[in-house]
């Protein structure tokens, strides 16, 4: 008998368990990774940890190191013409890491008590978990909560040769040789990040985007993304979609797309990356039969009942993380909304979590840190009139001397109320360190900043960040948003 | 059965290791004792009957190296061979370490049955 059964062992899910059973609950926690598509398996601790944020911002990293050693020769460094960069031992070590860090959860997870189990879940009633393992050994556990943080796996296109011949995020990371030229195809904040590094490591990489850039973002950002990452070495095919790939003689995927005359093209790459979208993975929980309303489409738990956001149709099934319908899917988010949740069932507390103005950076080449609302949706909830937004593009003094760094997409755009006392909205920053500058921020917004309670803030000369506290253009006055000497 | 050796110092681990590098190593390294037999480090002696109880998880064919890191003047220099070794990067005595994999346990953790049997377990 358990008091609190967590199916899931990703950040959410483990973050969850743990405060559960520090709060003196019988816990246990599910975790099972079934293998993606071409084969790729790895340990406790979901997608972040071992195929997400955490590979993806040390590859991130080794592109912008091999940029910076570029840079160096601008101050003095006497760079080999011949640097060459190894996928292999890049791998080998963010393997490495990410191993330690799956050991580290099963310590934490012993540590405090949580009982883990390698085992897929499958809901039997609202009160019993079915666990099968790796060997099909069944198990029943009895338990009063539930909570669903099974999160979600890539999507495979529904074209001849994808099942058996692209692979996704999940196998990226854990490849044993180079990927070689590469087609990415997709426009999320994944296929941007995978192609920009991809890029970024010197491979010949391809973006085959069906429409938009970043859907959900601020567009204008997402547009100087992709301008950037053209001027960058990042190929991109507008308005195209994948129709077929087959597997040549050579080894190689001939990779057949359509444009949007209809038109028929063909291209050769050594890998295909599929990152068109996640699928929530609620279909082996058996949910919708025990009750748990689900969202058609998306699979993914409908939470909200009895004014709690985690709370499911059923009453003592929860859901977090990913697989929670509409909320925003990042790994913090997770986290603090599993805290929460345990705080409120087991200690009496009553904060529920705040899914507003929640920050986020995207790892492109150049980075893109925002929070609060995109300037479409700030327009479509308060209308274009009642809003200032202030901008201005910037050039960072690191690249000041760097004759070949494009800083022509190092932008900055503040959302802000025109009616007294101007609250700020939203902001967006493009540029090195985006995260990094963003994540202060985000707490003025957070906690209600005005347009003066930024700019009245002195600045740290020189740095990109002090640009946001000097900003003084608003889009309205036309007047040129270039910002000049100091 | 797990093979159990016992070594004292940098070298003799070295030797231990290398010599039993196409199997499964775990290494123990705890402070040395003394000629009466008594150790400077408590943590290792209340490790010591925990690991030991728990050996027999560890998969048969694999090695258990028992190292004695010295006395604690030795150890306490923060430049010993230990600490700077790149593979083993010790911290701290007792630590426990499948040799060649992640897992690695640190003082009071090598204390705990449950986290012991975790590490010597198969996967």
């Amino acid at each position: 008998m358990y008091d609190f059964v967590v199916i899931g062992g990703g950040s959410g899910g483990l973050a969850c368990a743990k405060e559960a059973s520090q709060l003196g609950q019988k816990v246990a926690v599910l975790d099972f990774v079934k293998p993606s598509t071409q084969g790729t398996k790895w340990g406790l601790g979901g997608t972040c940890v071992n195929v997400g944020c955490i590979p993806k911002k040390l590859i991130h990293q080794a592109a912008l190191l091999g940029h910076s050693i570029q840079d160096a020769k601008y101050y003095g460094w006497n760079i080999p013409s011949d640097i060459t960069h190894s996928w292999e031992s890049m791998c080998d070590n963010v393997q490495n890491y990410v191993r330690s860090l799956n050991w580290g959860h099963r310590v934490q997870l012993k540590d405090k008590n949580v009982e883990y189990i390698n085992a897929v879940g499958t809901l039997v009633d609202k009160h019993t978990v079915k666990t099968v393992d790796g060997k099909g050994k069944e198990r029943l556990l009895s338990t009063d909560n539930i909570v669903i943080a099974v999160g979600g796996r890539p999507r495979l296109p529904d074209i001849p040769g994808a099942l058996q011949y692209s692979i996704t995020s999940d196998d990226l990371f854990w490849m044993t040789k180079p990927p070689g030229k590469t087609l990415v195809v997709g426009a999320s904040y994944i296929a941007l990040e995978c192609g920009g590094f991809l890029t970024g490591l010197g491979f010949d990489t391809t973006v085959m985007v069906r429409s938009i850039l970043l859907r959900g973002f601020d567009q204008q950002m997402a547009n100087h993304i992709g301008d950037y990452m053209s001027n960058n070495g990042t190929k991109f095919l507008r308005e195209c979609i994948p129709t077929e790939i087959k597997k040549t003689s050579t080894g190689q995927y001939s990779v057949t797309y359509s444009d949007k005359n209809k038109n028929t093209h063909n291209d050769m790459f050594d890998t295909v990356l599929m990152a068109v979208g996640r699928n929530a993975v609620t279909g082996s929980v058996n949910l919708e039969n025990i009750g748990v309303e689900l969202d058609t489409t998306s699979k993914k738990v409908i939470g909200g009942y009895k004014n709690n956001s985690e709370r499911s149709s059923i009453d003592n099934i929860y859901a977090i993380g990913d697989v929670l319908y509409n909320k925003p899917e990042l790994t913090p988010v997770a986290i603090k909304a599993g805290k929460l949740l345990a705080q409120r069932l087991f200690n009496n507390q009553t904060q529920a979590m705040d899914y507003q103005n929640v920050p986020t950076t995207v790892f492109t080449p150049i980075e893109y840190g925002c929070v609060g609302l995109s300037e479409e949706s700030a327009v479509e909830k308060f209308g274009e009139e009642n809003l200032e937004i202030y901008h201005a593009f910037y050039k960072p003094l690191e690249y000041a001397m760097v004759t070949e760094r494009d800083v022509s997409q190092c932008y900055i755009k503040l959302i802000c109320e025109r009616q007294s006392p101007h609250t700020v909205l939203g902001l967006h920053l493009l540029g090195p360190n985006a995260g990094e500058v963003i994540q202060g921020f985000s707490v003025a917004v957070r906690n209600g900043i005005s347009y003066e309670g930024i700019i009245n803030t002195v600045g740290i000369h020189p740095t990109c960040a002090e640009e946001i506290v000097k900003l003084n253009i608003s889009k309205r006055s036309g007047l040129d948003p270039t910002v000049t000497g100091c | 059965m797990v093979a159990e050796v016992s070594v004292e110092g940098y070298e003799a681990y070295k030797k231990a290791a290398e010599e039993n590098k196409s199997k499964l190593v775990f290494a123990l390294f705890c402070g040395s004792v003394n000629a009466n037999g008594e150790s400077w480090c408590p943590d290792c002696v209340t490790a010591a009957p925990v690991i030991a109880d728990n050996l027999k998880h560890a998969p048969k064919d694999s090695v258990f190296i028992h190292c004695g890191v010295g006395g604690r003047d030795f150890w306490k220099d923060q430049n010993n061979v230990f600490r700077k070794d790149p593979v083993l990067k010790l911290k701290s005595v007792p630590t426990l370490l499948k040799i060649g994999h992640p897992q690695r346990l640190e003082e009071a953790q090598c204390a705990k049955p449950e986290m012991v049997k975790m590490l010597l377990e198969e996967d």
